[in-house]
């Protein structure tokens, strides 16, 4: 080979490696993702409360934290107030507000049942609670609960959404934490 | 150099030709060795025959004698302060007399890396390779563990796979790694990002330890890892390497391959290409498997080179492709979640070996394209250019699949960031003018960020600038370096902004940092026993963007990060002291005490409470700023017993002050100390290089922590046994090389401080590697060659 010809084929060889090299060269750096992107972000939980013997008796609790985790901070976070010796029909409503309209994440959670778990623990309060939604292997999600108030009292109401993905038995144990707000509780 | 190559390929002819004589080992070989720049004899060259394990050091003339040897055909290495060594096959009778030219092949015969590697040679900065003894027995591990067999030098682990270097107590930002030259430009920040580099292409790993702004830039503050390609081949002919590596935990597999060429028609152009192919499943602890612990790695490389004696250019190209899963364990919803993992006795999520990845896992990808291209001005230096270009792509998957199924069909990452970046230098180097060398460069780089998914690390464009000067004077027993250098960074963010009412709105900020640095060094050599070394230096580092503007969770850390946009770029004062004591040919210490003062130096503070989210409680860390102070002792010492017994012993120690909260700084290195005994055998018929090695590591429990700053208490100490076990059959002047090496030999459980997965599980337990390298050349016969024969 002549000394000629190499030293083309190198220079061809080094404009066909940055030819080929270039990996996807996003430099749109000044143009980024808006916030408003598809990945998900719960960020209120809303208890609603109805009174079984007269419906037109509502109340509502609301942790919010606009901006998802970290950031700035929960700016709606109720105390939950209901009253004794009643059974309330109890609903759960997780929306993203990052986003608008927000986006109601509960209608997710409720197609995704098998792999979720309402757990709610209550502590100084009257309030037992028994959920009456089951997802499709028949064991239940929590969307939908009876809360039944006996005494008066001050105490809080753990609320939690574990994902339990091929781990379900009905049991609050297995998966990891999606939801965990602990509500001040007045029963009055 | 014509004749150069020349008179090397009569060697390796004559080698060929003439079969070993058993005459009496009574012959000697005997000569000069001689500076090819000045034409000045080199003190303290050592020269030694790889065969015979035997040689010698030369005179204050340059003299050099090996006697009582046999006749015959020997490899002869010939090293030098400041000079590449040189390996050289040679042929021995009689009283041979043989003169070397050691810098001259640095020129012209290695290829054009050697010569901008320079003053890192020559450097008055403690500088330690790993050897390449510990490099093979390392072959199959990540770039960070074999980093570790270098005293002072530490690793920040996230399980098995994820490996970063640690030097003095320092890591990601504050460490720079030079591949093949190149500024290694990834995501860095994060402390599970792990160095984008297949340890592969090294074929020399070495490490400079203390601030080291000055050739390198900014952020060099702890220290620069240099990854060196093997030299392109200046011989005619083809060859190349197999390497196959083997392990049990994990059921491991990797292969690597490269072939080298040059041609005889045309000795300027010289090619490498390389490649390496890896595996691993489920790795297990002593008593459990570690779930989703998998990982598959693909990486490939080329070089092309164009060297003439007045001018060269190069083209190096690397890719780097890893998916590795992370312990499905490790990822926790909040600080209950993680109180639970820490307390149950084994993982929560257990499993059978697969080499399946599943949620949660990384993606990563690294491509470089280098090109380089050098001259000689004359007589007096030379002038070099290089162009690069890096493109950094990492996915993270969560554990947590999107809820909506259509966003789940398209499995996109939760993170993603690409980091694409362009760098520039041009260097001119001047060889040495009355006893004095040095260098002159500048350097521009241009980098931009940009994220898909959960907002972590904001956009930003990064562009920096920078001049240095470095100067090294060299008289009979002194050596003085210095150099200073000038920097200037700008950083534009853009970034969203909550507002309220489910409103962003894009803030575009910039930072600008500017900052001047030196260093001076001095080398004094009282005679072939002592050599003391000190080194004062400055380096500086701007705060990074996740310093800057972290703001949110962190889901692997479990934690709220908040950066601060009013950080202010950190200093750093340091002095390293190396005594290097060599009192016979037996003995060989190497004791360096160090100090690092930091200014405004940048960490995480802890809040006092944890902040409550949807998910629960977090704690929340803070960046802050503070004076620290760390100091130690790196200590190295080797003492061949006998013939076949050689004992190594390392220690490193290391106190990490906070000055402004009066209390130790989180995440530093405990004490390790490691003894190493090794069995050689001598060379029996075609087997040679034999060994035998058992180690010893004893890590401390690192006490010195402050209170209330992590989730749970540091792990205790802990000691691991090691054994390396290796032999070489020589074929058709090739050496097959066979290795066995058994990792935590006892099968301990234990957990490391420096592991962020010891929350969660103990650290892998017993690991058998095997591993075989197969060498291959076939020389042409050269035109030229003929000729002058």
């Amino acid at each position: 080979m002549k000394e000629k010809t190499i030293k083309l084929l190198f220079a061809t060889l080094a404009v066909a490696t940055i030819w080929t090299s270039c990996k996807k060269d996003k430099d749109l750096v000044t143009v980024p993702q808006p916030v408003i992107n598809e990945s998900e972000v719960i960020t209120t939980l809303k208890l609603t409360f109805v009174d079984s013997s007269n419906t037109s008796n509502i109340k509502y609790a609301t942790f919010r934290d606009p901006d998802g985790d970290g950031g700035l901070g929960y700016d709606i976070f109720d105390t939950i107030k209901l009253e004794p010796n009643k059974t309330w029909l109890t609903t759960i409503i997780l929306l993203n507000e990052t986003v608008s309209p927000a986006d109601t994440i509960s209608n997710e959670v409720l197609e995704e049942g098998v792999d979720h778990l309402f757990c709610f623990s209550p502590t100084g309060t009257s309030a037992t609670v028994t959920k009456t939604d089951l997802d499709a292997n028949a064991l239940p999600i929590g969307l939908q609960s009876k809360w039944r108030t006996t005494s008066t009292g001050l105490g809080t109401m753990q609320v939690e959404l574990r994902h339990q993905p091929g781990v379900k038995d009905g049991s609050c144990t297995p998966g990891n934490t999606d939801i965990d707000v602990v509500f001040q509780t007045k029963i009055q | 150099m014509y004749k150069v190559i020349a008179i090397i390929f009569l060697f390796l002819i004559q080698a060929n030709l003439f079969a070993q004589s058993d005459t009496l080992c009574k012959s000697m070989l005997m000569g000069k060795i001689i500076d090819e720049h000045d034409k000045s004899s080199l003190e303290f060259a050592n020269i030694y025959i790889v065969e015979l394990q035997k040689g010698g050091v030369s005179d204050s003339k340059g003299f050099y004698k090996i006697e009582n040897i046999c006749d015959g055909s020997y490899t002869v290495k010939i090293s030098h302060v400041g000079c590449t060594t040189i390996e050289t096959k040679i042929i021995v009778k009689g009283k041979t007399n043989k003169t070397f030219y050691p810098e001259h092949h640095a020129e012209i015969l290695k290829d054009v890396e050697v010569i901008a590697k320079k003053p890192i040679e020559q450097t008055t900065q403690t500088k330690n390779d790993v050897s390449d003894e510990k490099l093979n027995q390392s072959k199959g591990q990540s770039l960070g563990d074999a980093l570790k067999n270098i005293v002072g030098v530490n690793s920040l682990n996230t399980g098995n796979s994820i490996s970063k270097p640690i030097i003095h107590g320092m890591h990601s930002n504050r460490i720079l790694i030079l591949n093949n030259g190149i500024r290694q430009e990834g995501q860095q920040w994060g402390v599970e990002h792990a160095p984008e580099i297949d340890p592969f292409i090294a074929n020399k790993l070495s490490v400079i330890k203390g601030a080291n702004s000055v050739r390198y830039g900014s952020d060099a503050i702890a220290g620069v890892v240099i990854v060196e390609s093997k030299p392109l081949r200046d011989s005619a002919g083809i060859g190349g390497e197999i390497n196959l590596v083997g392990m049990t935990n994990g059921k491991a597999g990797t292969t690597s391959v490269y072939l080298d060429g040059n041609f005889n028609r045309l000795k300027a152009f010289s090619w490498r290409v390389q490649g390496t192919l890896k595996q691993n499943g489920t790795v297990s602890a002593p008593n459990y498997i570690l779930v989703n612990t998998g990982l598959k790695e693909y990486n490939f490389s080329y070089t092309l080179g164009w060297i003439k004696q007045k001018y060269g250019a190069e083209i190096f190209y690397s890719q780097f492709n890893t998916t590795l899963g992370i312990f499905g364990a490790s990822h926790i919803g909040n600080l209950t979640d993680l109180q639970k993992a820490f307390d149950s006795p084994v993982p929560l999520e257990t499993g059978a070996f697969t080499y399946k990845i599943g949620r949660p896992y990384q993606h990563i990808e690294h491509e470089l394209v280098k090109f380089k291209a050098y001259f000689l001005t004359g007589e007096i230096g030379k002038l070099s250019i290089i162009y690069a270009r890096q493109y950094n792509l990492r996915y993270e998957y969560d554990k947590h699949k999107p809820l909506n199924n259509s966003l789940e069909a398209l499995n996109r990452p939760e993170l993603q960031f690409e980091l694409t970046t362009h760098t520039a230098d041009i260097i001119w180097e001047h060889n040495r003018i009355r006893n004095v060398s040095g260098s002159i460069g500048i350097s521009g780089m241009t980098q931009g960020n940009t994220y898909e998914g959960r907002t972590l690390i904001p956009n930003f464009r990064n562009n920096n600038g920078g001049i240095f000067w470095i100067e090294r004077w060299k008289k009979n027993k002194f050596e003085i370096e210095g150099g200073i250098r000038y920097d200037y960074k700008r950083v534009q963010i853009y970034k969203y902004q909550y507002v309220g009412n489910a409103t962003y709105e894009l803030i575009t900020p910039v930072h600008v940092f500017e900052n001047a640095t030196g260093n001076i060094g001095a080398i004094y050599k009282k005679d072939s026993t002592l050599n003391l070394s000190i080194n004062f230096g400055s380096a500086w580092r701007a705060p990074s963007v996740n310093e800057l503007y972290s703001y949110g969770l962190h889901h692997g850390a479990a934690a709220l990060e908040y950066g601060d946009n009013t950080l202010i770029s950190e200093r750093t004062y340091n002095a390293i002291f190396t005594v290097h004591f060599i009192p016979s040919k037996k003995i060989n210490i190497e004791i360096s005490p160090y100090i690092h003062y930091i200014q405004d130096f940048i960490y995480r503070q802890p809040a006092p409470s944890p902040l409550l989210t949807i998910h629960g409680a977090f704690p929340a860390f803070y960046y802050k700023q503070t004076d620290a102070t760390l100091k130690g002792i790196d200590f190295y010492s080797n003492y061949k017993i006998n013939r076949s017994f050689e004992f190594t012993g390392k220690a490193s120690i290391l106190r990490a002050w906070n000055k402004k909260e009066n209390d130790w700084l989180i995440m530093m290195p405990s004490d390790r100390y490691e003894t190493e005994l090794t069995y050689r055998f001598k060379t029996y018929k075609k087997i040679n290089s034999s060994y035998l090695s058992a180690s010893f590591l004893y890590v401390t429990k690192q006490s010195r922590v402050p209170q209330n700053s992590d989730f749970v208490a540091p792990p205790s100490s802990y000691y691991l046994i090691n054994l390396h076990a290796s032999f070489s059959i020589k074929i058709k002047n090739q050496n097959l090389e066979f290795g066995v090496s058994v990792f935590n030999v006892s099968n301990k459980s234990y957990r490391d401080y420096l592991d962020r997965f010891r929350y969660f599980t103990d650290a892998m337990g017993r690991n058998i590697t095997f591993r075989v390298k197969v060498p291959f050349n076939m020389g042409f016969k050269s035109k030229s060659i003929s000729n002058n024969n």
